[in-house]
């Protein structure tokens, strides 16, 4: 038989608790390292010429070869990438953040060896290697490696939409908006469709709509920014669209252009999206398909 | 002890010890050592088989120093061993590189004892050492009045004192010749009766000039197996023979029924085991770990054997000095350096190099075929070492 709980009657337990005062000689090098980052606010490293590497953080000498490279600075990032991360979701006393927040290895541009920090700007959920990081310095030194207060994600200056890879069928968008006659008249002057059954409202009573009707493009091209910025997104290349008007739009009517993707074709990498246009009154006003190539197919120039 | 095969010290690398060194990290001060031992050695790091790494626990607050200090260590790649036995931790990377080598299993060994006793807390590290039930909160870290006391009673307070203090001269002159000694005081013996009295008194009649220093500082040495040895060193020194005798932890846990010290039990079977009748004749130097000038001065009679005041009359008559017939400590010895995981290393260290002809400005001025080199630790650990100018057969 195992006792399931320890007896601890008569059992006395010493509670001690030892605090050791310590230093640590950071060495010229690591001093010149140290240093730079407080009143620079640079990063360095030292190279070794015969292996070829920077080391970040520096070292007196190449560990491999012995070279003394203590006079070999260089300047290492700002920027780097992330080579591996963790996500810390306990608290200790000793943490420098409040849990959760992430501990990455960084190399920095231009060094061959990474080194541990923060990185913030970025959900834990969507971390991953490869990210571009930056540093940003503390406001006030703390006379340690946290003068790099953290890093933080270098944001794109656009966010792509959904890759081939990303897009599922089933998955849907869509764009409303109120067609005014203000529209209409805009796009009349765009196109150069002065016809008098959108603009001229005597001439439109005679037609079987009775009143002013807007064009059937207008409310057709609300599925241009659901598949350009929204499904797929920016970065779509759209290769077809096809459409089969239902009924007309009247001034005033609010449109909803929905998208929604029936088909991955797999040898492009293409996608299929059905499409449909309904007014506030839930009356189907037009439908159809595009063919669209999703961002990421064809590569983006820099 | 049967070994597999001999083992030759073929390189001994010393850093500059001293009570400050801001200006180098703790891989780039093991770096100056193994840098110098590889340039004795005549060898460079691939060479170098295995990495042995050394020195006391909690005593600069770090953790697996041995897999930081690579960056100095050069062990990167290498097959790697910590040890860590206190005091003695120096003597321990020793035996582990003899036995490393004696084995077969490495050619060659590079082993590394390091401290930066600056950086932590000496006294708060050591007195972890003590049962937190009966002991730690009354004890006192490292130092101990109870040699000084005995000896007192013994040989009576005026002589007692005055030897002590005249072997603490005699260790400061001989750090005087050794540029890398960390405390180099250039004490003269007619200042003997002042430092009695205004030297700080530390624990009963210990005062801070008896006492040894707190150092930063590394030490590597280089062992090879005799074939290997023969081709790169033209006069290694040979690591013969040595003994590990510990006691237990708390002084008193046995009772206080005469006791044999581990020193003398150590003298004993080594010199019994190597045909060793005659120690004080048969040996020519002996680098010893004093840990103090009143240890220091009651173990010469336990290592050597003596009765009686035989040890106080060595130091009386000047014997003990590097130019007497029995020097001790032409080093300046544990009072002038101890960088603590080094320092039962650095015994061995100057032992081989006093034998090979190579300790510079303070080499004995003849020649030194056999020698014993002594390490100290926790309460009574004692390792004792003997080592030979001829291959032992």
């Amino acid at each position: 038989m195992h006792p399931t709980e320890t007896d601890k009657k008569d059992a006395f337990v010493v509670e001690g608790k030892l605090a050791l005062p310590y230093q640590y000689f950071a060495g010229r090098t690591g001093s010149r390292f140290i240093l730079g980052l407080r009143d620079d606010k640079k990063i360095r490293g030292t190279r070794c010429d015969t292996c070829n590497k920077v080391f970040v953080p520096p070292r007196q000498v190449c560990d491999r070869c012995f070279e003394k490279i203590e006079d070999k600075w260089v300047d290492a990032g700002p920027e780097g990438t992330v080579t591996g991360y963790t996500v810390i979701r306990y608290a200790e006393p000793h943490q420098p953040e409040k849990p959760p927040y992430i501990l990455a290895l960084i190399k920095l541009d231009n060094a061959d060896t990474p080194i541990a920090h923060i990185v913030k700007g970025v959900p834990a959920s969507q971390m991953k290697t490869g990210m571009r990081v930056y540093p940003v310095f503390a406001k006030k030194t703390m006379d340690s490696i946290l003068d790099i207060s953290h890093f933080r994600v270098v944001k794109p200056a656009f966010e792509l939409g959904y890759t081939y890879e990303e897009l599922e069928v089933g998955m849907s968008a869509s764009f409303t908006k109120t067609i005014t006659e203000t529209d209409v008249y805009l796009f009349a002057g765009i196109s150069g469709d002065f016809n008098p059954m959108h603009l001229n409202e005597e001439f439109a009573k005679l037609t079987p709509f009775g009143t002013r009707i807007a064009h059937g493009v207008l409310p057709q091209s609300l599925i241009a920014p659901v598949l350009g910025m929204k499904l797929p997104g920016l970065g779509t290349v759209a290769l077809e669209i096809t459409t089969r008007f239902k009924g007309p739009t009247y001034f005033g009517d609010t449109v909803t252009a929905t998208a929604e993707v029936v088909e991955l074709l797999p040898e492009k990498k293409r996608a299929r999206l059905a499409l449909s246009w309904t007014n506030q009154r839930g009356e189907l006003i037009g439908e159809g398909t595009a063919v669209v190539i999703p961002p990421g197919a064809l590569p983006m120039k820099k | 002890m049967k070994k597999n095969r001999n083992v030759g010290i073929i390189g001994v690398g010393q850093s500059r010890y001293s009570s400050h060194r801001e200006e180098v990290n703790q891989p780039e001060l093991i770096h100056e050592a193994v840098r110098d031992a590889l340039a004795h050695a005549g060898i460079t790091m691939e060479e170098v088989d295995c990495v042995v790494h050394g020195n006391m626990e909690l005593f600069e607050m770090i953790h697996q120093p041995d897999l930081w200090h690579s960056l100095g260590l050069g062990s990167a790649g290498k097959e790697c061993l910590r040890v860590t036995t206190g005091g003695t931790t120096g003597s321990t990377l020793v035996c582990a590189a003899d036995y490393l080598v004696a084995s077969g299993l490495h050619d060659i060994v590079l082993a590394v004892g390091f401290e930066k006793l600056q950086e932590g807390h000496t006294t708060g590290g050591i007195t972890n050492m003590a049962d937190p039930l009966w002991g730690r909160q009354l004890q006192t870290g490292a130092l101990t009045g109870m040699t000084a006391a005995d000896m007192i009673e013994e040989f009576g307070e005026e002589r007692a004192k005055k030897v002590s203090m005249k072997y603490r001269i005699i260790m400061d002159k001989h750090a005087m010749l050794n540029e890398k000694a960390h405390r180099r005081l250039g004490l003269e013996f007619d200042q003997a009766d002042e430092l009695a009295v205004n030297s700080p008194a530390l624990v009963g009649e210990l005062r801070m000039i008896h006492m040894c220093s707190q150092s930063d500082g590394a030490c590597a040495m280089v062992f090879a197996s005799e074939e290997k040895a023969k081709q790169l060193k033209k006069q290694p020194a040979w690591l013969k023979d040595h003994i590990t005798v510990h006691r237990e932890e708390m002084f008193g846990m046995f009772g206080d029924a005469p006791y044999i010290t581990t020193h003398r039990h150590a003298a004993t079977q080594l010199f019994e085991r190597n045909g060793i009748t005659n120690p004080r004749k048969e040996l020519d130097l002996f680098e010893m770990y004093d840990p103090s000038s009143w240890w220091g001065l009651d173990w010469l009679r336990e290592f050597l054997l003596l009765t009686g005041d035989g040890h106080l009359k060595m130091v009386e008559n000047d014997e003990i000095t590097i130019n007497g017939s029995f020097p001790v400590n032409p080093s300046g010895g544990v009072i002038a350096s101890n960088p603590i995981g080094a320092t039962a290393m650095v015994r061995v260290a100057e032992a081989a190099l006093q034998i090979m002809g190579e300790a510079g400005t303070h080499q004995i001025p003849r020649r030194i075929n056999q020698a014993l080199a002594s390490g100290f630790g926790g309460t009574m650990w004692t390792v004792l070492f003997l080592l030979t100018r001829e291959p032992p057969k």
